[in-house]
């Protein structure tokens, strides 16, 4: 018994099964069964049939089906590749590290099968800079997968043959946002592209493209393994399966914890975190790293789910909670986020090129004392003129930390205005 | 023609092609959608976000399928919940757009809010202020002031000279990346990039020497802030107190330098060009111009400038009056009698070139005529006067169903502007066949890429007409109703197969089926050919054979042209100055006269020249000898140049921008200028002026009072030239037109549009008949390992450029190029000397080294100081045999 809500882990096994990242463990445990069932008794059709009844949404944090974005493939556009978004960089996220680290051959199988369903021959696994320790061990498991013909020609001794290139990153937040991947994967400046065009459509060097995030690969095997039914088992309707829960801040058992979605958050906090390490109360949680708006204390009791989350006006996103206790002062946090993301602007669009710099100028302000309360106001304005105007998430999520925290928390802004 | 799609902008209803972007579908109602990043001549990028608007489209029942319709029975229009980019959101079907609606106008005040957080606002001390976009928007939509008041960019870097033409202000700009995708787009220059992330992002140029295009110009002109700016006006950056825009007077020309005529407008200030901006002609630059033609007026103002007609005594050049002068030009023409000769630069207008003629032919009945120094101008050739370019033609709108050859030249170095067109061709999917003996710049871009043999041109040009006879692929209608010779042609190209032209060609037979099916199949088809083809009959007559067979002729976007070298190389043939034609292609009916070639040489036998406009020593060193030994030498120019300094009288003229005239450019395109300051001093005359003036000495009664007196004359006489009224030449383009291409609404600067007018080919004559004409070429491929190779280059060793200091260090200077494996071979490196030796002479030259030059090759282009290369041509072509000695 894992925890209260999963029997055995799905997706973290490392945490079930030793030295599961080497290849023979993972073929003991029933590693690449999926791909043998998948490449000898279904066509592609199928196997992309399955993930959509499944309803398995992308856990990178858009929530997209992932079975959908599959069949956009145009049928007779050749070549199609399948790439990987490894660029692993909201605050508090580290669940595909550990996924690509500790169990990488499921990462492995998830993307054959993936570039099986749609006909691809060549996938890109696009590492976040950072990663490079973590990429020792994958690409040690891709060797492993090439000597033991899972890669390369004719997999498994069938007429798919495939092939995987690691690509690390300059380490650059906005390379997450699968456009500015695309570009800096072609070794283009990392800028998100205008759509139309989409990926699936036209996404690396013209081509269609799948993009998937390492935790939604993961998922495939077991899908495709033990079918979408019992996949839906587990979660809700609307938002079935397992997920990664990154916990991180304030907790004593900081950690990835896999549950099914719609857990309660209270239960993955109190029961699998343990409660704040101080004993104090929660102030605050931030969900979704520095992009979604933080979760005030009338909300500590919401599913996490995609739909509960929005109910609770903020997003799942990557399902990274950093927990903060009453000692956090959420105007220095909020200063903190701000200053992330106008370093991490790509500065490609003028709102959120310009609007964060003046953001953090007018925080910068606020909290060495020199403020007015009519600066808290123009915090308010200056997101506003962001809104909706940027060119892609990244300046629309920039905004977030300092509308929810002077939404809920403004006595910690007015505590520095003296003028 | 692809689907039309109706949407509604502000209430208003308008058709559009599927596929165009809302700014463009509100542009065509006169809508103006506020932009900085988008420009209709580059991609889309969407990301200044002015140019959000309000977009809804017909809501759908999703059960039904079918339009939700009102109460009234009109489609319910659903909007989208966010603002949507007007620049980069495509058109659909019902879809209703609102440009001002209170939320835009928020937005619009919003983004503007942004930018001016990181511009400085230095209105009173930018080049740009008074035609800024940045200064119109914030001064339509701005909020009048700003709440940021922290330190702006005002630390950022200033000034930074990129190159020595362009300077960058980095705190102005707005990062809007309109330079890069020209550069990289349009130019095809990759010298500049966006370096670092978010607010510390600027632009770079990372080349050496910097921002290194022949385009660079163009870049201030897109540029919507005053980020980046020419040195050449810039605000007291030069020796100048600075002009402001509003203060100058625009005046519409055309460039000197540039063979395709590039429309222009002259910035003058207190009777002085203070700076030369493109002026709209979408047949002809669109909106760009070379770095040449844009920084290269500084002659009009040089200290150098004759001012008043001198007179040899004794060896030395005396001040004289123009009577004097005249007098005594009259006095000595009139003793040469026949014994006479003229040699008119291809510079001149066609006034001056129509007169320089009927000075000769009518006045001093001599056919010794010519605007032909050595190699440097047109190869003489009919095909323009038989085919051409057809009417209309637009290379600017080629696109997936053409197709262009291009034999033998660089455009980028030759015929800049066209190189322009082509590549943009190219973008907008023009099969481009570039066929050359060396790695040219258009091989970039180039769909097939054939590398000859120097001096087996015409042997492709065969193998590929071989291969359209042979599969059929020739335009039979045209064939049958128009040609005649084919069967005789296909006999004779029996010898020319691609097999058999492979070897000499050095180009494998099946590419060479390839290229003439890619040619032959194209809807439409367009041949240029420069000299690096060769300069001979049989290379025409298959030129001709190609294009007619083909049925690329006689058309709009088909048809055959040279690359001539000067910008009224065109016009001089047209009107006649050659030997053996008169105006209008008409052959002489008595004698053919001496070509330049001929009173070039040492026994000439003339006893009197006129040079105008021509500075051939400067040129052809070698042709000193004969003008030195002429009795009596008259050279009318604007400089003392080496020529001039070995005449008997020199008169002075007018710089193009001091008179008006015309230029007729390589596709017949007829194209006015208007004179925009006044000459250095009065006794500065415009050259049809003292011909006029010659001419009434010698007894003719000429009655012409200006250029546009002396263009009614050559209507009337010369019938290719019938439409080039004045009146014809200065007409604005449409008002339709203008609305669909006119780019530059909201700068401060106004001239005529003008698109000018060309004159039909016989080919346009649908009742036209033509023999194919089948010339044996002559083997003169070069006998040697290596060939010296010695094209022309844009920056050359000219007179008119060499006067703006602003481009001096581009001035190329006389060098041997060689590939590195023939530098290893001869143990040279960079720097060192090398003598080049070829059948006619033999000069030292500092060699470079160049991975992209075949082995067989060395490089020296012309018409470079000391004229190097033309010493060791043979005049016949500008490829020839030579031994390289370290």
């Amino acid at each position: 018994m894992t925890n209260k809500y999963l029997d055995k882990h799905v997706l973290l096994r490392n945490k079930d099964i030793p030295n599961i990242r080497d290849i023979n463990v993972y073929i003991a445990h029933g590693g690449y069964d999926a791909l043998k069932k998948a490449l000898t008794v279904m066509n592609p059709g199928e196997v992309t049939q399955v993930v959509k009844t499944a309803n398995l949404r992308g856990r990178g944090g858009a929530g997209f089906p992932a079975g959908v974005k599959w069949s956009f493939i145009p049928p007779n556009v050749k070549p199609v590749y399948v790439v990987v978004n490894a660029d692993e960089s909201e605050p508090g996220t580290f669940k595909d590290r550990e996924l690509m680290g500790e169990n990488p051959h499921q990462v492995i199988e998830g993307i054959i099968l993936c570039a099986f369903a749609v006909g691809a021959e060549r996938a890109y696994i696009y590492g976040r800079g950072e990663f490079k320790n973590t990429f020792v061990p994958l690409k040690k498991a891709i060797d492993e997968a090439y000597n033991n013909g899972l890669l390369g020609k004719n997999i498994m001794n069938t007429d798919f043959s495939m092939d995987i290139f690691l690509h690390l990153g300059a380490g650059a937040y906005i390379c997450g946002e699968e456009t500015a991947l695309l570009n800096s994967l072609e070794g283009y400046m990392g800028q998100p592209r205008s759509r139309p065009p989409f990926p699936a459509a036209e996404g690396l060097y013209a081509k269609p493209t799948v993009i998937n995030n390492v935790e939604t690969l993961s998922n495939v095997p077991p899908i495709i393994l033990n079918g979408s039914d019992w996949y839906r088992r587990y979660g809700t309707e609307r938002s079935p399966g397992i997920k990664i829960f990154s916990l991180s801040g304030h907790v004593k058992n900081p950690g990835n914890y896999e549950l099914p979605l719609g857990a309660p958050l209270r239960y993955l906090i109190e029961e699998l975190g343990g409660g704040t390490m101080s004993g104090l109360p929660i102030k605050g949680i931030l969900p979704a790293g520095a992009s979604a708006p933080m979760i005030p204390p009338e909300h500590f009791d919401v599913m996490m789910d995609y739909e509960s989350m929005a109910e609770a006006n903020t997003t799942l996103g990557s399902a990274s909670f950093i927990v903060m206790d009453e000692t956090v002062d959420m105007a220095w946090a909020a200063e903190k986020m701000v200053h992330f993301f106008k370093h991490e602007s790509c500065g490609k669009c003028s709102p959120c090129r310009e609007g964060n710099y003046w953001l953090e100028q007018v925080m910068h302000r606020i909290r060495s004392g020199k403020g007015t309360s009519f600066d808290i106001d123009l915090l308010t304005k200056i997101t506003h003129q962001m809104t909706d105007n940027c060119f892609c998430p990244l300046g629309e999520f920039a905004v977030n930390p300092i509308n929810a925290t002077i939404k809920h928390f403004r006595s910690d802004y007015e505590k520095y205005i003296t003028l | 023609m692809s689907d039309l799609v109706t949407l509604k902008i502000d209430g208003i209803e308008v058709s559009v092609p599927a596929g165009t972007m809302i700014i463009e579908a509100a542009n065509k109602i006169g809508r103006e959608i506020p932009v900085f990043c988008y420009h209709s001549k580059l991609s889309t990028v969407g990301v200044c976000r002015v140019c959000l608007v309000k977009v809804g489209t017909p809501g759908f029942d999703r059960a039904t399928r079918q339009p939700i319709l009102d109460v009234a029975g009109n489609p319910v229009i659903r909007f989208f919940p966010k603002p949507m980019p007007a620049c980069s959101t495509p058109v659909s079907a019902g879809m209703e757009v609102i440009t001002e609606s209170k939320e835009s106008l928020a937005d619009r005040q919003a983004i503007l809010e942004f930018l001016l957080t990181s511009h400085p606002l230095d209105c009173p001390v930018c080049d740009k202020g008074g035609e800024c976009p940045l200064q119109d928007l914030t001064y339509a939509h701005g909020r009048g002031e700003s709440r940021f008041e922290y330190q702006r960019k005002h630390t950022s870097p200033k000034k930074i000279p990129l190159g020595d033409l362009i300077v960058l202000d980095t705190e102005r700009c707005i990062i809007c990346t309109r330079c890069i995708r020209f550069q990289d787009e349009i130019a095809g220059d990759h010298v500049l990039a966006i370096e670092n992330r978010g607010r510390d992002a600027k632009v770079v140029s990372y080349t050496e020497p910097k921002f290194d295009s022949k385009y660079s110009g163009n870049t201030t002109d897109i540029c919507p802030v005053g980020a980046l700016t020419s040195r050449d006006f810039r605000f007291k950056d030069m020796n100048k107190p600075g002009v402001r825009i509003w203060e100058l007077t625009n005046v519409p020309s055309i460039s000197n330098y540039c063979n395709m005529g590039s429309n222009l407008v002259l910035g003058t200030h207190v009777g002085e060009i203070r700076r030369v901006m493109p002026r709209q002609n979408e047949l002809v630059n669109e909106i760009w111009l070379t770095n040449k033609t844009r920084f290269g007026h500084h002659f009009h103002s040089s200290s150098h400038r004759l001012t008043a007609p001198l007179i040899k005594e004794n060896g030395k050049f005396k001040q004289a009056t123009w009577e004097d002068a005249l007098s005594l030009i009259a006095t000595k023409f009139h003793e040469a009698g026949e014994h006479i000769g003229g040699i008119a630069g291809p510079h001149l207008s066609n006034e001056d070139l129509y007169l320089f003629q009927k000075l000769f032919r009518e006045v001093l009945n001599s056919n010794n005529i010519d605007h032909r120094i050595c190699l440097n101008s047109a190869i003489d050739d009919d095909l323009a006067y038989e085919i051409g370019v057809g009417i209309g033609t637009d290379i600017g709108q080629l696109a997936e169903n053409s197709a262009i050859f291009l034999l033998g030249s660089d455009l980028d170095e030759e015929a800049s502007m066209l190189y322009l067109r082509v590549r943009g061709a190219v973008r907008r999917g023009c099969h481009l066949i570039n066929a050359n003996g060396r790695y040219t710049k258009l091989d970039t871009v180039a769909n097939t890429k054939l590398r000859y043999n120097y001096g087996s041109a015409v042997h492709l040009v065969l193998g590929m007409t071989a291969t359209i006879l042979d599969e059929g692929l020739e335009d039979k209608n045209f064939v049958y109703a128009r040609l005649e010779g084919i069967d005789k042609l296909k006999t004779k190209l029996q010898a020319y197969t691609p097999e058999k032209v492979a070897d000499i060609t050095g180009i494998d037979a099946d590419i060479i089926r390839q290229a003439a099916r890619d040619f032959a199949k194209a809807e439409n088809g367009i041949i240029l050919y420069g000299a690096e083809a060769g300069n001979d009959t049989a290379l025409h007559a298959s030129i001709r054979n190609l294009a007619l067979i083909t049925g690329h002729v006689g058309k709009k976007d088909n048809g055959v042209t040279a690359i001539l070298p000067h910008c009224n190389s065109r016009g001089a043939a047209d009107l006649g100055v050659i030997p053996h034609r008169l105006p209008g292609y008409h052959p002489v009916a008595d004698e053919i006269g001496m070509s330049a070639k001929e009173m070039l040489q040492p026994n000439h036998g003339l006893q009197a020249m006129y040079i105008v406009a021509a500075d051939i020593v400067g040129e052809v060193v070698t042709c000193k000898s004969a003008i030195e030994t002429t009795d009596f030498v008259v050279v009318q120019d604007l400089f003392m140049t080496e020529t001039a300094k070995l005449a008997d009288v020199v008169l002075p003229a007018k710089a193009i921008a001091e008179r008006d005239g015309s230029y007729t450019n390589l596709e017949r395109r007829v194209q006015v200028y208007d004179p925009a300051i006044l000459s250095p001093t009065p006794t500065c005359w415009a050259d049809w002026h003292i011909i006029t003036a010659i001419a009434g000495r010698l007894g003719a009664e000429w009655t012409h009072a200006s250029a546009d007196g002396v263009m009614q004359e050559i209507t009337e006489q010369v019938s290719l030239y019938k439409h080039m009224s004045f009146e014809n030449l200065t007409k604005p383009i449409s008002l339709e037109r203008k609305r669909q291409h006119y780019i530059y609404s909201g700068m401060s600067f106004t001239a005529d549009v003008r698109e000018g007018v060309q004159w039909a080919t016989r080919a346009e004559n649908q009742a036209s008949f033509f023999e194919l004409k089948f010339i044996e070429p002559e083997n003169d491929m070069p006998q040697s390992d290596i060939i010296l190779v010695a094209p022309r280059v844009a920056y050359d060793g000219g007179m008119l450029i060499s006067q703006a200091e602003i481009l001096a260090n581009l001035i190329q200077q006389p060098k041997a190029t060689l590939s590195p494996s023939v530098a290893q071979r001869l143990s040279l490196s960079k720097g060192d000397t090398v003598q080049l030796t070829s059948s006619v002479g033999s000069v030292a030259l500092p060699i470079a080294i160049d991975g992209k030059l075949p082995d067989n090759v060395v490089l020296t282009p012309r018409n470079l100081a000391g004229s190097v290369a033309e010493q060791l041509l043979d005049g016949h072509n500008i490829f020839i045999g030579v031994k390289i000695v370290h």
